[in-house]
């Protein structure tokens, strides 16, 4: 359905966006880069409303790395500004790498991360990542603002702890230091753009006198109805000597954290198999780096 | 005939490519008539319903609409190629979900697509029949009225009974196929309008602006000299845009309206009303000797036509001829049928029913190998056609066969020879690397169905060349490549032949582009008006200098006597025929020489042939199933190359498209709804997924082609599948019989195996 | 389903170097502006949802899909279409290479294409392989295979 009816408002600072947010509270949507939203409106997903357009709000589009070791990624920022940031390349390798692979180059240069957490598709890539390096998301509204952990940032398909007058403004992370690794995984349906079948992101900190993982975190995407660290095969990595056997125990230990669906990519059965397998590729690679 | 070659054969790069990189080429969906109506077409939401009312009267009196067309308004209410079977709008029935039901014409897109919710239809559901199989079963409901199978035969040459029971070894397989969606980058498309002369003129996206002139009058009941039709540039047709689409309603709009309209599907409607390659089950038991010597082929054949034939029939037809692949075998039976069903409606796609009866054969070939412990290069070469055989239909071959060549080239090719230690190079434990080769065969030009073409050349004042043309520029070059032809033939320089093509008002006959025979056909006809042309000059050159006409010839753009004393330039001729009133254009014709078709078949056997090897490596992800093509060969029979810049593109092409068919292009069909209606979900090859190609033309010259070319445009695409199913095969050990080979289900195959065998 | 009347805003924007005013709605795309408003049609309408790529343009100088990008963020920015590479009417070296390298065949992925290419050579005037792939991985091509698409966009890096 075209959008001819549809009014755009485009405001001219974050706080005049936050006061438009909060008068017309529930009748009108933010669209940023538009990638997500203007499919769904069109093709009648999403209510037609009013569109309160942030494209144009600058202050919103930064990557900085502050004193106390946190990068702090403005919601306005673009997988584009994402994946070749130093700052990102550098301390949080895992989030430029799932950056460089959403969508197309043209995607990557509109899509913003904001976007991306609130669109809060399963199978969004920049998700796992930021589950696995513990990011938390700044939403704030005429009201103020406030700081609430990525995971608890979700609380079913699409259900956000995020109120109808608040804008999501930042994700803050801590910057990785030389101890921890990480990767990221995406199984896809062809190499060109797609949208993921299932996607993972493995954080691990590394005992430089054991060389073992002191600490880990793994996050899986498409999966569940939202993003889901898998808990128990966590535990069975840290601190375990891996071997073949012992990391394809921990792999199949991520069958207790999911509960995938059937649907045009692919079965919930093959899902299944595809967290496993992923996630033992995963851990393959990273105790097969030097470190 | 020895011809001087100057153009035929380089790599020019094509005419129309610095107009189309600059953003100026118009394309039917470019153009914007003034004081146009919006068209938009109702879609049926039912894979299978009798329409029992529509009222069209809420959308009619919208803000904007101007007239919503339903089947009242259709004199002639059927069409289709070969049985009409196919209503312009439904009228008591829709038969897949996307059959057309009402058009409407309005002053704005908005309007247009808001009266589509306004018009009210009335539906009974009725049990839809969705599988091939269940459909060929008498009880099934009926797609229309006179059942389901929609053509059904039977050919048997030899006794396959008895040479399976003097076998050594005999492989027996069921194949299924996939839609293949064509998924040309510019949806269907045109416009419509009345010309100063009182015209009706269609300007859309097809394939033959006759046979579609023909549809449109025959439906709606004019007479054919008062429609013009003309196809523009074409973004992608690949066979899919053979058949009508927006032409018989954009006309619609413009006779009753009186006003220009313009109708353009969007990509959701070309995936579901577009038509697609058939999906099909091929039952394959094939027999051998110790040796190696084909014994017998029997093949059952089930091709899913969807809810209407459109050149099904035809395309059934090429399936028959070619799965027996390049092959000599004694003893074939072959039993066709083409269904009905309530599904999407499958016609024309490269490669024409060859493409899925390929991957059959050629995977039989390659099991036959791995039985016999014998290299499957040297198994096809054992039993591969040569010129001069006689072929499974005791057909005598009389043109070019280049396939011994092919495969020797592939035998010879370090991909090949080296394959060992190509398949070692691998990065990780979970990747395995494996080596395929494959055949192709398909017959080109309309077989033993009568096809004749004409070609018209003109000579302008100036004393360049008009060629008229009406086949069409569908991306595939044939206007460069006829460019070059004429002016070797015409003995100028190639910037003087221009061309005017696919216009039914301006160009003759050359009758439907497809079958990869344009070249070949109009380059015939050409040369005939070429003839006629530089026959027509002689004299006058003769006229103007006193000499007998026999002491001239021509060379780039002179009349020059044998002594070379007399230079008469094209331009001097021309003035002179004007002058005189000696008109300044011929007609060229061609008909494809034929032979009488075998009881059971409608245009089987063709004369000619091209051939194509092809080999492929391949990675395989074994802990996801996904397999990455590494490097292709291609070694088509070529014939004789035109331009190898259009030739090579062409195959490559082909080769990217054969790989999204083996691979990954899966329309997938729930309950008559196709899930796939976008390229999101329907995913066709990006650059990242298209591999090295090595392109290898054996040119052994096909004395009946302009200069020895033969057709090209499809053979790319039908060793592809096959070739990567037997690579997939050499680097997991387990057989694809099912393309699409997904990840999901190869991952699937690997998984059964491997627990087969007791391990991880 | 709301069914108004249409909105309809002027906006102002650069478009190929001259400044330009269109009053469309405001959630008309810029893909629709351009080729349904104004009738640049060079820049080509392939899915309409950001699949394919042929659509491109460059926004303030990056490769955007037209298709994806509302009126109301066009405002005060600069576009560019395949138009608007021509100087004095003669093509940019990257149209040429891609009709010399026989890299279009019907042509209709061309102008996206071409201007994925020129954001990309903007960009990393010496891509590598792998960097050209990354860069043209959301423009799909049916018709070459890509492979003379890579030859020419090889042929225009430094
Ligand atoms: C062709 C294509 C390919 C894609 N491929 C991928 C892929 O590979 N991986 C992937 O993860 N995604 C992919 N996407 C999805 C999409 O690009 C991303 O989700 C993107 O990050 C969305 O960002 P945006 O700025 O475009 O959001 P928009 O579309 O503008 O908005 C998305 C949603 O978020 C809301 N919103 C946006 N910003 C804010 C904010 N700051 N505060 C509050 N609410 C906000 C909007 O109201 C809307 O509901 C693809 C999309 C397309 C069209
Ligand atoms: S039209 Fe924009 S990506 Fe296809
Ligand atoms: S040239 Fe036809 S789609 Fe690219």
């Amino acid at each position: 359905m075209l959008l001819y009816d549809i009014d755009v408002i485009t405001p001219s600072s974050l706080d005049e966006a936050l006061e438009i947010l909060s008068s017309r509270k529930g009748r009108i949507k933010v669209v940023a880069g538009g990638t997500d939203l203007i499919i769904q409106m069109k093709d009648g997903i999403i209510p037609r409303r009013d569109l309160l357009n942030i494209y144009g709000l600058d202050e919103l589009r930064y990557i900085k790395l502050d004193d106390n070791d946190m990068i702090r990624i403005g919601a306005l920022t673009s997988f584009s500004e994402i994946a070749s940031s130093e700052t990102i390349r550098h301390y949080a390798k895992i989030l430029a790498d799932a950056a460089s692979t959403i969508g197309s180059i043209q995607i990557m240069n509109k899509a913003s991360i904001g976007g991306n957490i609130v669109n809060a598709s399963p199978a969004a890539d920049s998700l796992p990542p930021l589950y696995a390096l513990g990011a938390v998301v700044r939403v704030a509204s005429s009201r103020g603002s406030r700081e609430v952990p990525i995971e608890s940032f979700y609380r079913g398909y699409k259900k956000l702890d995020l109120a109808e007058d608040e804008l999501v403004c930042e994700v803050r992370l801590r910057a990785m230091s030389d101890d921890e690794d990480g990767i990221f995984l995406k199984h896809g349906l062809r190499l060109g753009d797609a949208i993921a079948v299932v996607n993972a992101a493995i954080w691990v900190r590394r005992d430089s006198r054991s060389g073992l993982f002191s600490d880990a975190r793994v996050a899986l995407g498409a999966v569940a109805p939202t993003v889901v660290r898998a808990r128990r095969c966590e535990q069975l990595i840290i601190s375990k000597k891996l071997d073949e056997d012992s990391m394809w125990n921990a792999a199949k230990a991520v069958l207790e954290s999911i509960s995938p669906i059937d649907d045009v990519r692919g079965s919930a059965e093959y899902r299944r198999e595809m967290s496993v397998n992923l996630v033992y590729m995963g851990l393959w690679e990273l105790t097969h780096r030097s470190g | 005939m020895v011809q001087a070659q100057r153009w035929v054969g380089k790599p020019i790069p094509r005419r129309d490519a610095l107009e189309k990189a600059i953003g100026q080429a118009k394309y039917a969906s470019d153009l914007f008539p003034e004081g146009l109506l919006w068209g938009k077409v109702l879609r049926s939401k039912y894979p299978h319903a009798r329409i029992k009312r529509i009222d069209v009267s809420k959308a009619r009196s919208h803000p904007g609409v101007v007239a919503i067309f339903t089947h009242e308004d259709i004199p002639n209410n059927r069409y289709g190629p070969f049985n009409k079977d196919r209503p312009v709008l439904c009228d008591d029935k829709t038969r897949y979900i996307g059959d057309p039901i009402a058009v409407v014409a309005a002053e704005t897109p908005e309007a247009a697509e808001e009266a589509l919710g306004m018009i009210e239809v009335e539906y009974e559901p009725l049990p839809a029949v969705l599988d091939p199989l269940e459909a060929m079963k008498p009880e099934s409901p009926k797609v229309h009225e006179r059942g389901n199978i929609a053509r059904q035969t039977h050919i048997s040459f030899g006794n396959v009974e008895q040479a399976f029971r003097e076998a050594d070894i005999i492989v027996e397989n069921t194949y299924t196929v996939g839609t293949q969606i064509h998924a040309y980058l510019e949806t269907e498309a045109g416009i419509s309008y009345f010309d100063e002369n009182g015209r009706l003129t269609i300007v859309a996206g097809g394939q033959s602006p006759y046979r579609d002139r023909h549809e449109i009058c025959s439906t709606l009941n004019i007479p054919e000299d008062s429609v013009r039709v003309v196809i523009p540039h074409v973004g992608g047709a690949f066979g899919g845009k053979d058949d009508i689409s927006v032409q018989i309603h954009l006309a619609l709009i413009t006779l009753k309206t009186r006003r220009p309209a313009r109708l353009v599907w969007t990509r959701e409607e070309s995936t579901i009303a577009g038509t697609k390659r058939h999906a099909g089950i091929i039952r394959m038991k094939t027999a051998a000797r110790r040796d190696g010597v084909l014994l017998a082929n029997k093949t059952e054949i089930i091709y899913d036509t969807g809810a209407y034939e459109g050149l099904g029939p035809a395309v059934l037809d090429v399936a028959i001829e070619n799965c027996n692949g390049p092959y000599k075998i004694p003893n074939i039976d072959i039993s066709a049928t083409l269904v009905y069903t309530n599904n999407y409606v499958a016609s024309a796609f490269r490669g024409f029913g060859a493409p899925q009866v390929l991957f059959a054969i050629e995977s039989q070939l390659d099991a036959i190998a791995e039985q016999l412990n014998m290299d499957p290069i040297e198994l096809r070469l054992r039993n591969a056609l040569r010129r001069g055989d006689v072929g499974v239909f005791n057909n005598k071959l009389i043109g070019s066969v280049g396939i011994a060549k092919a495969l020797e080239i592939a035998a010879n090719h370090e991909l090949w020879r080296e394959r060992e230690r190509y398949k070692s190079e691998t990065a990780r434990p979970w990747i395995r690397r494996g080596i395929g080769v494959a055949s192709a065969v398909k017959g080109y030009t309309l077989g033993a169905l009568p096809d004749k073409g004409q070609v018209g050349v003109e000579l302008t004042r100036e004393g360049k060349f008009r060629v008229r043309v009406s086949s069409t520029e569908i991306g595939q070059g044939v206007l460069t490549a006829l460019a070059q032809v004429a002016a070797d033939m015409l003995k100028c320089g190639v910037d003087d032949i221009q061309l005017v093509f696919a216009d039914t008002l301006e160009t003759p006959d050359t009758s439907v582009t497809s079958a990869s025979r344009q070249l070949f056909l109009a380059g015939n006809a050409l040369a005939d008006a070429a003839r006629k042309m530089l026959d027509k000059m002689r004299h006058v050159a003769a006229g103007l200098s006193g000499e007998p006409p026999e002491v001239f010839d021509f060379l780039d753009g002179y009349a020059i006597s044998r002594d070379g004393k007399t230079r008469i330039s094209y331009a001097g001729i021309a003035r002179y025929m004007e002058n005189n009133n000696i008109p300044l254009n011929v007609v060229g014709e061609y008909e494809v020489p034929r032979v009488e078709p075998i009881p059971g078949t409608l245009e089987i056997p063709h004369l000619f042939y091209m051939f194509a090897a092809a080999l492929a490596l391949v990675e395989v992800n074994t802990l996801t199933g996904f397999v990455q093509v590494r490097k292709l060969v291609v070694i088509p029979d070529a014939g004789k190359v035109i331009n190898p810049q259009t030739f090579q593109g062409q195959i490559e092409g082909a080769a990217v498209q054969g790989i999204g068919y083996a691979l990954m292009e899966e329309a997938k069909i729930e309950n008559g709804i196709l899930k796939t209606q976008n390229f999101s979900t329907y995913l066709i090859p990006s650059i990242k997924d298209a591999p090295e190609i090595e392109v290898i033309p054996v040119e052994d010259g096909e004395e009946t082609g302009p200069f020895g070319a033969k057709g090209i445009g499809e053979i790319g695409i039908i060793p592809i599948a096959p070739a990567i199913a037997n690579a997939i095969k050499d680097a997991v050990g387990v057989r694809p019989l099912s393309i699409p080979i997904t990840p999901e289900k190869l991952y699937w195959l690997i998984r059964s195996k491997r627990s087969e065998n007791g391990s991880q | 389903m709301r069914r108004g009347s249409a909105v309809v805003k002027r906006f102002s924007f650069v478009l190929n170097g001259k400044p330009v005013e269109v009053e469309v709605p405001p959630a008309y795309t810029l893909l629709e502006t351009l080729r349904n408003v104004l009738h640049l049609t060079g820049t080509k309408d392939g899915c309409g949802d950001g699949d394919c790529g042929a659509c491109t343009v460059l926004l303030d100088g990056r490769a955007v899909h037209s298709c994806l990008t509302l009126m109301a963020q066009v405002e005060g920015r600069s576009v560019t279409t395949v138009e608007g590479l021509l100087r004095d009417s003669s093509p940019d070296e990257v149209q040429s290479a891609y009709a010399e390298s026989g890299a279009v065949q019907c042509g209709y992925c061309t102008p996206g294409l071409i201007m994925a290419t020129k954001a990309l050579l903007m960009s990393n005037p010496n891509p590598s392989v792998e960097e050209v792939k990354e860069a043209l991985r959301g423009n799909l091509c049916r018709c070459t295979g890509y492979a003379k698409i890579l030859e020419a966009v090889l042929r225009v890096r430094r």
